[in-house]
Formats: structure tokens, sequence, C-alpha cells
């Protein structure tokens, strides 16, 4: 069992960070904590594709010698890591960026509105809101 | 005490997803492996290509601004998504803006 | 110029949309004509588009000229150019609304709201065209993101079902992600006609089947399927209404498509049948989801709430047809993605006028509103008509060849569940109707309506929407009652190519 974790530990250890992040959204009644979680789930996601591209015995990073269309070797592929996975996450990292700063202009809102970041609070403030609203209609 | 029950859905929910990711896992190529489909099947022809094709000794630019610049378009898409839509929803109107000051 | 189409469906509205703030800091009223025009050339490009394909078969447009494995491609078939009209359409339709109530509801903030509109028809149509894995989830998000702009300005409660609605669409959108990277790592290829021919041989892999249980949780997520449905109803209730005249119809419909691109195009339906019971489980589920939305429809008093869990109950109808896997069943999954989208935008484009004249949504309020807004009120009853499957309004045809897939597959409980469901529909629609049409009053729920009653309808002034909030409703009526009739021509000519051939 410890042996067949070890030999794929790094899809261990992205799944164990993407629960903590998970739990942290679904669980949590805090919005920055959910934020939070949201961070960790979207980076373990980014661990989990630079780990593909991973050649074991000896490759490099993909960058070449040389430059210039003329002066051109064969490349022997084993010595290069997939650069493909990096490539992808360079574009998701930017997306969870994006992500997060839509969602934190969504927060500066909701602490405009109510002054403050706790769910229940907030709720709780809604529901006092719309009570007195009701009543007006029942008289 | 009544956010105990979601809580424990909640972890219900995290430890089922992640049981079914590590259910995936068992039948994954070796990590590392050099002949694993994900490092043989489509991204050898960067490697072997990227100089000729497009003159970029980073490989990895060379997939981002050219094989796969599409990809790209849509990144510095979603950052101008992103700063259009914090600018949506963080301006004041003027007036607005006026009244708080005085 | 002809073979530059699919790109320029995509360029056109996302360099329009680069160009409108520009525009907006100088003369917001130009920004908005700008976008206008912008819309009505990408609803022209899809024309074009459709009829290209119709003549000759589907495309497949390789951007920067690399071959598809390697680079990414746009693979344009039938269902593609069906969905690109219906985006671009309901589109052009919902921004003719929305661009005289947004220079009134929201002064100072038209160009940006005029910019994140073209990027989430930009993101719509970039979801539907693109044939890489990869790049579908960029335009996910770019749509995504703009969806989530649009919606937080609301009404009160609006930021806070934004927040949980970007919780809940990321944690999809990294399902996808995720779904992805699996495939990835067995096949080592993003795109999808690609992996189409890599995949039969894996299909008894555990990595094949995890990845395709989160492409589904994923796409539920954001088509909004019934345990997975708990951010639509508040972030669509609270959007404003020009923005949510163009998200609730689209975005359940797009999610909806790549379900049927990922269970139809990547895998094979053979997959979906014989492996894993996904088809099964989907049937299931949308019985619950077509109950629980009309159940929890009857329980509103608010008439937009009550439209958002209809559109749960929609949802449901769709996945049905997917899941019997059959000819009918698809095909009318197929076309009710499309009438859906028409009536779900029509209700909505009603329900932006009725915001935009200042009526309250409760729908004991809306009394004498036949008398106020005579044409808005007559377009909703073709929409709840429609809703309710009465020819010969297009919902009618969708939901006979539902119940005719249904049939043929054996599943009698489903074919049920479509029965009772537009008997609901007919209850709550007929409550609207009637409150409208019949109850009197003013419409505010004063207590002086009693005083009335008896000749109280008769003071009423017309008060009807302006002309140009009023002509995308009567398009979109218009067009409910004529894609009924033609819907065997559509499907000849459209969708049943977009069916797999095997069934």
């Amino acid at each position: 069992m410890l042996e067949y974790v070890i030999a794929k530990y790094n899809y261990w250890v992205y799944v164990i960070l993407m629960m903590i992040g998970l739990y942290a959204m679904m669980g949590k009644r805090n919005l920055v904590k959910k934020l939070i979680g949201m961070n960790i789930f979207q980076t373990s996601i980014i661990l989990f594709y630079v780990s593909i591209g991973v050649k074991k015995g000896g490759a490099t990073v993909p960058i070449l010698e040389g430059h210039g269309h003329g002066g051109h070797q064969a490349v022997d592929v084993a010595t290069i890591l997939n650069p493909l996975p990096h490539v992808l996450m360079l574009t998701a990292i930017v997306v969870s960026i994006a992500t997060t700063g839509v969602a934190l202009a969504a927060l500066i809102l909701i602490y405009r509105r109510y002054g403050t970041l706790e769910e229940d609070e907030i709720i709780a403030a809604r529901r006092a809101a719309a009570a007195p609203k009701a009543k007006d209609q029942a008289s | 005490m009544k956010i105990m029950p979601l809580k424990m859905v909640a972890f219900a929910a995290v430890v089922l997803t992640g049981a079914l990711l590590l259910y995936g896992v068992e039948d994954m190529p070796a990590w590392g492996d050099p002949q694993s489909p994900a490092n043989t099947h489509v991204s050898p022809r960067y490697i072997e290509n990227a100089i000729p094709d497009t003159a970029t000794p980073n490989i990895v630019t060379a997939v981002l601004a050219d094989y796969r610049g599409y990809d790209t378009l849509g990144e510095t898409t979603v950052i101008f998504t992103a700063g259009i839509a914090c600018l949506y929803i963080l301006r004041r109107p003027r007036n607005q803006r006026r009244k708080e000051r005085d | 110029m002809t073979a530059q189409l699919p790109a320029l469906q995509i360029a056109i509205p996302l360099l329009g949309a680069f160009i409108t703030p520009l525009i907006g800091w100088h003369r917001p009223r130009l920004a908005g004509l700008w976008a206008l025009a912008v819309l009505a050339g990408a609803a022209a490009l899809a024309v074009a588009l459709l009829m290209q394909v119709t003549a000759h078969g589907p495309i497949s447009y390789h951007l920067g000229n690399w071959a598809p494995p390697w680079g990414i491609a746009y693979a344009v078939d039938h269902l593609t150019v069906l969905m690109l009209l219906l985006i671009t359409g309901i589109g052009l339709m919902a921004f003719l609304q929305a661009r005289p109530a947004v220079a009134v509801s929201m002064p100072g903030r038209e160009p940006y709201f005029y910019t994140l509109f073209l990027l989430q028809v930009t993101g719509l149509s970039g979801i539907v065209i693109t044939g890489d894995m990869f790049n579908l989830f960029v335009f996910l998000e770019i749509s995504s993101l703009s969806g989530y702009a649009l919606i937080a300005l609301g009404e009160d409660g609006a930021p806070l079902a934004t927040f949980n609605y970007i919780i809940i669409g990321t944690v999809g959108a990294c399902f996808y992600l995720l779904g992805v990277g699996y495939l990835y790592i067995v096949t080592g290829s993003l795109n999808m006609a690609d992996l189409a021919n890599l995949l039969p041989a894996l299909y008894h892999s555990k990595v094949v089947l995890v990845a395709f249980a989160f492409f589904t949780v994923g796409v539920a997520i954001k088509m909004g399927l019934f345990p997975l449905h708990t951010w639509m109803p508040d972030a669509y209730t609270t959007a404003p209404a020009p923005a949510s005249a163009l998200i609730a119809p689209l975005m359940t419909k797009v999610a909806a498509y790549v379900m049927i691109r990922i269970m139809f195009t990547v895998f094979r339906p053979e997959f979906d049948i014989g492996v894993i019971p996904v088809a099964t489980i989907l049937g299931w589920m949308a019985v619950i989801a077509i109950l629980v939305g009309g159940i929890k429809a009857l329980a509103q008093t608010d008439l937009k709430r009550m439209l958002t869990y209809i559109m749960v109950a929609e949802v449901g109808y769709i996945v049905m047809g997917i899941s019997v896997m059959n000819r009918p069943g698809l095909t009318g999954a197929i076309l009710h993605i499309m009438n859906d989208a028409c009536m779900v935008a029509c209700l909505f484009l009603v329900i932006g006028a009725l915001a935009h004249k200042g009526i309250p949504r409760t729908i004991s309020e809306l009394g004498s509103l036949n008398r106020k807004m005579p044409f808005t009120m007559a377009a909703f009853v073709v929409a709840a008509l429609s809703m309710c499957g009465l020819p010969p309004a297009c919902g009618f045809f969708s939901k006979w060849y539902l119940v005719q897939g249904t049939v043929a597959a054996g599943q009698w409980v489903f074919a049920g569940t479509l029965l009772v469901s537009s008997l609901i529909n007919a209850v709550l629609f007929f409550r609207v109707i009637e409150k409208a049409y019949l109850a009197p009053g003013g419409g505010h729920g004063h207590d002086d309506q009693q005083h009335d009653d008896g000749h109280g309808t008769a003071n009423v002034v017309r008060d009807e929407a302006p002309a140009a909030m009023l002509a995308p409703i009567l398009i979109m009526a218009a067009l409910i009652l004529v894609l009924g009739p033609f819907s065997g021509t559509i499907i000849d000519a459209v969708i049943s190519h977009a069916v797999p051939a095997a069934f």
C-alpha cells in the first residue's frame, strides 16, 4: 500500500490539497475563507497538470540551445520536459487570478452593503430588512 | 449547532470527490514515465520542431504564442473581462460620489 | 472570405468588445450603437455560416494553420451553427431591450455593461465553436466572468448570490478542467476529434471513467441540473433585468450543448450506455429535476423566481431527452434547447419591460396588466402557452419528440413525468394570466381596489413599454409561433445531422 502511494505521490498531494480547498468552499461560513478555499482548489489543479509534464531520467527544462532558423540539430525528446502542461497552466493561472479579482470585487460590494463578510450575519440582516416590509404590506 | 449538518455534508462530499479522483489514479501511467501517452502523442512535435517551425528556443513560449496562440488570446481576454468587470462593479456614478463627499 | 467565416464569428464580437470602452469613455450613446452594430454583424455571420454548413457540410478551421492535434481547431458542424444562431440572435434581441433600459437604470456604467454583454456573447460563441477541450475551458471562463459581473449589480441580495455563483461556478469549471487533465494523461491529446479516435481503446480505463464523471458533474453545475441548481434561482432572480434576459436563456443551454458534445462527440454512445449506466442516472436525475422544479415554482410568489424554477424543470427536459439515447429523444433535446431558449428569452424580456415600468413582480399584484401593457402581456401568453406545450407554439413540438423518445426507450415513468410537468406549467401560467387578465385593480395592492371592484378596471391607463423595448418581445413571441410549424424543416436541415449515426 505504502509503495503504491509513494510511486504516484504527486497525485495524492494534489488530491489532498484539492480536498482542503473544496472543504473550505463548502463548509466555511466566512466569505473570505471560501475565496481562499477556491484559490487552494485552483492551485491544486495547476499542481496536478504541471506534474503530468514530468519525465524522469534526466530530462531538463524546455529551452533549447541555439536560436533562429539556422543551425538546427535533431533534439532527443526524452531529454526535454513536456512543455504542453506548462503552457496550459500559464493560462489557467491567469484565469484563476481573474476569477479571484472578480470575486473580490463582489466581496467589496457585499461589504459596502452589509458591513460584514460572515454569511450568517448577511442572511440575518437581509431577513431583518425584509420583515418590516412584509408587515407594511400586511397592514 | 445548526451548522453541524452542513459541515458533515461538506465533509462527505469532499471525501467522496477525493476518493473518486484517487480511484482514477490507479490506472494512470507511472509518474514521470517518458513513454506515457501524455509525453509521446502530441508534445514531441513541439520539442522537435519548435526551432524549425517558430525559430524560438524556449519551447513553452513557442507553444504559448504560436501553436496554441489562440488560447493565449483567450487568456488576455479573460484578464480584460476581469478588468472591465471590476470597473463595472466598483465604479460609483458621479452623483453618488458627490453625495458621499458632502 | 467565406473560408474565414468561423474565425470572424469570434473575432468580430471580441474586437468589438475591446473597442466599446474606448468609444464609451467619450460617448456612451455611441458605444451602445456600436455594440448593437457588432451584435447585428455577429448574427449576420451566424446566418452566413449556417448557409455554408447546410450547403457544404461541416467545416474544420485550423487557427494559425497548425494541424489539429498540435494546434487549435474550430469544428463547425450543424449543431454548432444552430447554437451560434441562437446565441447571436437572442443576444441581439436582449441587447435591443437592454440598451434603453441600461441608460435609465445604471447611468455612468453603460459602456462597461455593453462591453461585458459583448464578452458574454463572445464567450458563449467560443464554447460552441471550438474543437479543443482546453480552449473550451478558456471560453467558458470568459463567459462565466462576464456573467458574474453582469449579475452582481442587481437588486438587494445580488452581490451575495453572485459570490455564491462564483464559488460554485468555479468548482464546475475546475471539475471540467480536471476531466480534461485526466483524459490528457491517458491519451496525450486535447483535440475533440482526436480524442474520439483514441478513446474507444481506453473505455475501460478507470481514468476515463473518472474523467467522464467529472465532466458530467462540472457541466451539470453550469447547466443547473437538479441537485446542483441551488445557485441558479438566486443569481437569476436578483440579476438586473437586462442582464438576466441574456444570461438566463443562453448559459444553461450552452452547458447542455457541452454535455451533448462530450457524450456524443468526444465519447461514443456505446460508452454512455454500455460502460457505465450514466444514461440511466441522468434520466432519473432529470425526472427529479422536472418534478422538484415544478413544485418549487408552484410555491413562489415572485414571477421571476417562478421562472427560474421552471428553468430548472426545463433543464430536466433536455437532460431527459439526452438520457433516453435514441433518435427522437436526442432530436427532442436539441429542438428543446432551441425552443426553450426562445421561450425563456421571451419571458425574461417581458420581465425586463415590467421592470422598466417599475411594476412589482409579485404575482398577486399583477392585476389589470393586460390593459396597462396589452402587447407585452400578449407575448407573455404566447410564451406561456408554448411552455405548457400547446400547438402551434414551438414548445409542443419539442415535447412531442421528447415523449416519443421516452416511449421508444420504454421509459413510461419519464413520459408520465413530461405530461405531469406540462400540467404543472399550465397551472403556473394560468395563475399568472388569470391575475393579469381577470383580476381588477391597478396592481399595487392598495386597499382602494375594493372600492373600484365594480368599475375599477375601466380607469386603468394604458402604459405600454417603449417601442424599442417592446419590439424584441414581439419578435420573440412571433418566433415562438413560427418555429413550431417549421420544426420539421429545422430537423431535416440541421438537427438530423447532429444526431449520431448509431441511433
